[in-house]
């Protein structure tokens, strides 16, 4: 269990692991063997190894839910819902932004300093982000574009969105959790019997 | 007889040779032009004398499909254009092998005949047409299966669109089925029959290009596999975003909307079951011998602390709910402390006062350590100025004989100007 030591402490401190966070991790957690011997370790705990429906991110779940897990989930819950619609907003801005017709990815690129140029020259991109900026959870006090992008940046790293390979450098990688969040989302249409579409139409299908 | 059709042959292929080095220069000769109606739908005639475009007419390269229309570039040459270039937007597939085996057919008994008439240099001439019949469809193979790899690891990067690449995909796909089709058509049954006990045709037609129409089936299906994991991909990006995006509309139209506690359910979503952050901390500790020397070297190399005297009282973003009682103590106890200051300024004592008499005189329940530390930590945040106003003694010992270690055991703080 030794060589697992950095890897527990980090899953046991609430960090999401995926390929982008730490590969050698994540790779070692692929592994049904080593999260058996994890597993076991953390039983004391009442923590267990825990995955999304990909197996793209690994954290660690309660083992037994017992009155105060229940009590704790909720509350976090109740945090993840608070932050869903800023996130859906930061997703749809990156996604415009870019240019792109598919969503950030894990392992994906981005840099502030370039998003923040192509919204200087969007009115439209320029007003979803100051109001997305000025959310509670990103809670960015700035009129300044840049300001508002990098306080948007950091809250995405502290809450494990968002990877700063190097301190210095204004250069983000989006890891896994973003996998999670999405999971999320499709849970809570799913529970809800939300009338949010994700498949193509049958009948534009069929065109092709 | 014989000799005459020989020599006949022969300057029939000579003379090949020489329009067709002539008409491959004019490929040449006109690059800028011909690759303008490349990019463009027609070729520019501006640039073209009469008798240029008279000799690119002859020698096929440019059409004109209408009498009003422009000219433009013959199929053949866009696609040899196409291939040059690894241009995937244009490079097409065309693996026609029902009629190349029609034409290795008709070689064959050429070369037979040939054979059994005893004209060798005829009979060498169907030979070098077989095996061209043959690269070239092998050729054909390749590039097809080199456009589609090249498409494939591209992420088919020439479309910019999601649905474009689907569709694109879904195009390569076809492609390959259509070229498996093409391979199947190949019967090497009736191809050892046609060859019958000659050796070079065998090594030509039934060795050599089984090695190379296996090769391409494995090529084929290990791109088809792939292509269909893109495919799954690009369905899956299009899927999130879709999810996204529809979920989003809907929150922006019910603001109000909140989804139920799944935590409180007898089954919870096994995605919601995060466990709370656990931090493994650590504290020095000194019962265990060997460690001690390595935490006393350590408490040595220990930076000496400088204080900034804003950092106590600077305002801190927004705690959680359990650390605001906390926060509610520390500032009592700062409260309490800095009473303790000015008892000495009101009273001042040449003895001075000591912390822990004061504190056991007041009814206040603080624990000595924390008292202690608190009216030394006061005294180290005052700015120097101000720090030169008082006197802190320490009343101190060593922790042990063989421990360096510093107990303080009181504090006295006394006016500078009292004493």
């Amino acid at each position: 269990m030794i060589e697992h030591g950095p890897l527990l402490e980090r899953l046991l401190a609430g960090e999401f692991v995926c390929a982008v966070s730490d590969d050698r991790a994540f790779r070692r957690l692929e592994d049904e063997e080593v999260r058996e011997q994890i597993d076991t370790y953390l039983r004391p705990l009442n923590r267990r190894l825990a995955t999304n429906a990909e197996g793209s991110v690994y954290f660690l779940a309660w083992r037994q839910l017992n009155d105060e897990a229940r009590e704790q989930l909720s509350r976090q819950l109740g945090e993840v819902l608070h932050s869903l619609m800023p996130m859906l907003e930061w997703l749809q801005l990156m996604q415009e932004a870019m240019g792109h017709d598919a969503l950030v990815a894990p392992g994906d690129v981005l840099k502030p300093a370039e998003l923040s140029a192509r919204c200087e020259d969007n009115q439209s991109l320029r007003e979803q982000l100051e109001r997305l900026a000025g959310d509670t959870f990103f809670g960015s006090q700035s009129e300044q574009l840049d300001a508002q992008m990098k306080q948007v940046f950091k809250r995405l790293k502290e809450h494990g969105y968002l990877l700063q390979p190097h301190a210095d450098r204004q250069v983000y990688l989006v890891t896994g959790k973003i996998d999670y969040l999405v999971d999320l989302v499709r849970l809570i249409r799913d529970e809800e019997n939300l009338p949010v579409e994700d498949e193509r139409p049958q009948t534009q299908e069929s065109l092709l | 007889m014989k000799e005459l059709a020989v020599r006949d042959e022969h300057e029939l292929e000579s003379r090949l040779i020489g329009t067709g080095v002539e008409r491959l220069a004019l490929l040449g000769k006109h690059a800028d032009a011909l690759m303008q109606g490349y990019s463009r739908d027609e070729v520019p005639l501006e640039a073209l004398s009469d008798s240029a475009l008279r000799r690119l007419l002859a020698a096929r390269i440019v059409w004109r499909p209408d009498d009003q229309g422009g000219v433009k570039l013959a199929p053949r040459v866009r696609e040899l254009i196409a291939e040059m270039l690894a241009d995937e937007t244009r490079r097409q597939v065309n693996a026609d092998v029902g009629e190349t085996l029609e034409l290795l057919r008709t070689l064959v008994q050429s070369y037979r005949e040939a054979q059994n008439q005893g004209e060798y240099w005829r009979q060498e001439q169907q030979l070098l047409r077989l095996r061209q019949a043959v690269d070239d469809l092998n050729g054909r193979f390749a590039d097809a299966i080199d456009s589609l790899w090249q498409r494939l690891n591209s992420d088919f990067g020439f479309v910019s669109r999601l649905n474009d690449k689907i569709r694109e995909n879904d195009r390569a796909q076809k492609q390959i089925v259509r070229l498996l089709d093409g391979l199947q058509l190949i019967d090497f049954d009736e191809l050892i029959e046609l060859v019958g006990s000659d050796g070079t045709l065998r090594k030509l037609l039934i060795s050599q290009l089984q090695r190379q129409v296996s090769q391409h089936y494995t090529s084929l299906r290990e791109v088809q596999s792939r292509l269909t994991e893109l495919m799954a991909r690009f369905r899956q990006q299009q899927s999130r975003s879709r999810l996204i995006s529809g979920m989003a509309a809907f929150l922006r139209e019910h603001p109000n909307f909140v989804p139920g506690n799944y935590a409180r359910r007898s089954e919870v979503p096994d995605l919601i079951n995060q466990a709370s952050p656990l931090i493994a901390a650590a504290a020095p500790a000194l019962d265990h011998e060997p460690d001690i020397r390595v935490l006393t070297d350590l408490v040595h190399q220990l930076p000496t602390p400088v204080h900034k005297p804003q950092a106590v009282a600077a305002a801190r973003p927004a705690e959680a709910e359990e650390q605001s009682l906390v926060a509610a103590r520390q500032q009592a106890l700062k409260q309490d402390v800095e009473n303790f200051y000015l008892t000495v300024i009101d009273h001042p004592d040449p003895m001075g006062i000591s912390a822990l008499a004061y504190l056991q005189e007041s009814d206040m329940e603080w624990g000595d350590e924390i008292w202690l530390f608190q009216v030394i930590a006061e005294y180290q945040g005052l700015p120097r100025s101000e720090q030169r106003a008082f006197r802190l003694h320490q009343s101190e010992s060593r922790a042990s004989r063989f421990n360096d270690l510093r107990l303080i055991h009181d504090v006295t703080l006394q006016l500078a100007n009292s004493a």
